[in-house]
């Protein structure tokens, strides 16, 4: 590398005319130095700008609005920490964590423990492999609406293919989503479904960086597949496991248009989640001061998830 | 997967034909097919509806495959609301969203990844910062900064007394332009370049510009496409945003219209299928199409 450098630095000497030449490499070098600095700055400034307004300045608005009331139409006003106070006696936003969290354990846990299975089935080398991926792989790059305008329909409960099937076998149907009892576990299934494919890519690359001899040597051993799945497959997928579920626990936790097109969380909160109620304070009640110390408890959970997951999985020593 | 398939040399085909018979095999294909189907089930279901006559969907049991084709729901759908509208409203967005953060994206990927100065670490572990931060964290003030652009829709230079950029393409163009992800992307393709490229270029005089876009990008262009078309999706995707900064037929999104046709009540379904159809059906064709490059840009994006 060095050896190219000084090369080339020498190439123009020979093309420049006597006292130009070696005299003048050092202010040379410096102007570079300067120019990149100059050029890097400036490359960075439409990002910078970008990035400054629309992200780092409101996080710290979002901070310093959770301590106010503030309902657009008038300025704030300071009142200290009345909204989180509030929060801790809501119970309609104490019911939309316990939502939030229930969805989120239950999703995660259940599409990673598919997704590894058919990323195991998928490492192999088979006809169709492609066709199987795309089709788990789907439903992620489908937009959530959309996705959720179909699922709605399916679980509609005069003409909706769920109790349609459920009566070819003479079972009576179920209104799904009006049902509290039955809503939430309605949508985690969507969640789950929707969920599958991305984890499933992310294992499949994984699986990538195992080295096969591992197997080997565990076949010449008389291991079952399902005994090198337990003792090879999982352990060796243990940093992509971590990461998996640090992404999707922050995807779940976010949850937001299959709520809102699926329940507008209903019925009687029992699907309203943290994030639903956030957008109900702000753009419904307009209470923007409210809404931004509900987001402030939800940017929380998340950083303690994954702090602790962190913890439990020994993620730092990836 | 063609390259799968054609097995390089004879023995190996052979043993693969052998285990393909192998009961296992079957098992194994049995499984996938029929999880792979119920997996692609409700975009059956979504199409299936779209072309249904009302009075068979009025039906229960519901039919599964339609009794006829109707097809003529999709121009009535297109009669009942301005789907048309929309999708070419998606389409714009995302195509705009891509295009500034292809450009602005790369370039400060570039300069974060090649360019030596000072500050250079710091600003990358600031933008690795930004990318955590969620959604809901920053949508409240992201909502006011709009609603008080200064000197736009009627506001002072104090942004009072107006609307801001509420209902106006700045507001869907411009906030969700460029992402901290994009640029993590870009950062970690152009560092996987060669360093000798750079540094003749630059002693040939070129300026960091120039050898930004005629030498180091040109390489990268798969990167370029992974990350393009991950942008496209994430736009034509995104619900919330739109939702929020516009309340006008005419600058509606593909996804927000589909939500207000159906709470408008009494929904019609087949029509609502049909424009589900419109807003899935680019995404599933740019995957499938393209599916290499996605693959390629979520894993990246998970491993790196």
């Amino acid at each position: 590398m060095t050896h190219t450098l000084s090369n080339r630095l020498q190439q123009p000497d020979v093309l420049e005319t006597g006292s130009a030449g070696k005299s003048r490499r050092p202010r040379k070098k410096l102007s570079h130095a300067r120019s990149q600095r100059r050029a890097g700055w400036l490359m960075l400034t439409p990002a910078l700008i970008h990035t400054g307004l629309w992200i780092a300045i409101p996080v710290l608005a979002t901070l310093v609005l959770s301590f106010t009331d503030y309902s657009v139409f008038q300025p704030p006003s300071w009142i200290g920490l009345t909204n989180y106070i509030e929060i801790w006696n809501d119970d309609v936003f104490r019911k939309a964590t316990w939502n939030t969290v229930v969805y989120t354990f239950f999703t995660v846990p259940f599409s990673m423990a598919i997704a590894v299975v058919v990323a195991v089935f998928l490492n192999k080398k088979m006809r169709g492999r492609s066709a199987y991926r795309a089709a788990f792989f789907l439903p992620q790059v489908t937009a959530t609406v959309a996705i959720a305008m179909v699922w709605l329909w399916m679980y509609n409960p005069q003409y909706g293919l769920f109790n349609g099937a459920l009566a070819f076998f003479g079972i009576p149907g179920q209104a799904w989503l009006a049902n509290p009892d039955w809503a939430l576990s309605a949508v985690v299934l969507v969640g789950i479904w929707q969920g599958i494919g991305l984890k499933m890519l992310i294992y499949l690359a994984a699986l990538q960086n195992i080295d096969e001899n591992l197997y080997e040597a565990a076949a010449i051993d008389g291991a079952s597949a399902v005994r090198q799945f337990f003792a090879i497959t999982l352990p060796m997928l243990k940093p992509a496991t971590f990461f998996v579920f640090v992404v999707s626990i922050i995807g779940a936790f976010q949850v937001f248009d299959l709520i809102y097109v699926l329940t507008n969380g209903g019925p009687a909160n029992a699907t309203t989640m943290m994030t639903y109620e956030v957008y109900r304070s702000a753009f419904q009640n307009f209470r923007m001061g409210m809404a931004c110390a509900q987001s402030v408890v939800l940017f929380a959970f998340l950083l303690i998830l994954t702090v602790v997951n962190r913890r439990l999985t020994g993620g730092d020593e990836v | 997967m063609t390259t799968d398939i054609a097995a390089p040399s004879a023995p190996v085909r052979r043993g693969s034909r052998r285990r393909r018979l192998s009961p296992q095999r079957v098992l194994l294909h049995v499984v996938l097919v029929l999880s792979a189907i119920t997996m692609v089930m409700p975009f059956v279901w979504m199409i299936l509806t779209s072309v249904k006559t009302p009075a068979e969907l009025a039906q229960f049991p519901p039919t599964f495959l339609p009794e006829t084709w109707d097809w003529s729901n999709y121009p009535r759908a297109l009669e009942a609301a301005p789907f048309l509208t929309y999708f070419r409203n998606s389409l714009i967005i995302a195509t705009g969203h891509t295009l500034i953060t292809v450009v602005f994206g790369a370039m400060a990927g570039y300069a974060l990844a090649r360019v030596q100065f000072r500050g250079r670490e710091l600003v990358f572990l600031g933008f690795v910062a930004m990318l955590m931060i969620p959604t809901y964290t920053k949508i409240v003030p992201q909502f006011l900064i709009v609603k008080f652009m200064p000197l736009f829709g009627g506001n002072d230079i104090l942004g009072q007394g107006g609307s801001g950029w509420l209902n106006t393409w700045w507001a869907l163009l411009i906030p969700g332009g460029l992402s901290p992800f994009a640029i993590f992307l870009f950062r970690q393709f152009y560092l996987a370049l060669p360093k000798e490229l750079e540094e003749a270029a630059r002693l040939d005089g070129a300026n960091e510009f120039r050898i930004w876009a005629r030498i180091y990008t040109p390489l990268i262009k798969p990167a370029i496409a992974t990350v393009s078309l991950l942008t496209f999706q994430e736009s034509w995707n995104n619900f919330l945003w739109p939702l929020l900064v516009t309340s006008r037929d005419d600058l509606r999104v593909i996804q927000v219209g589909l939500a207000v046709f159906q709470q408008e009540g009494n929904t019609q379904w087949a029509y609502l299928m049909a424009g589900t159809t419109l807003a899935t059906v680019p995404m599933v064709l740019l995957f499938l199409f393209a599916q290499r490059y996605f693959i390629q840009g979520f894993t990246h994006a998970g491993i790196k």
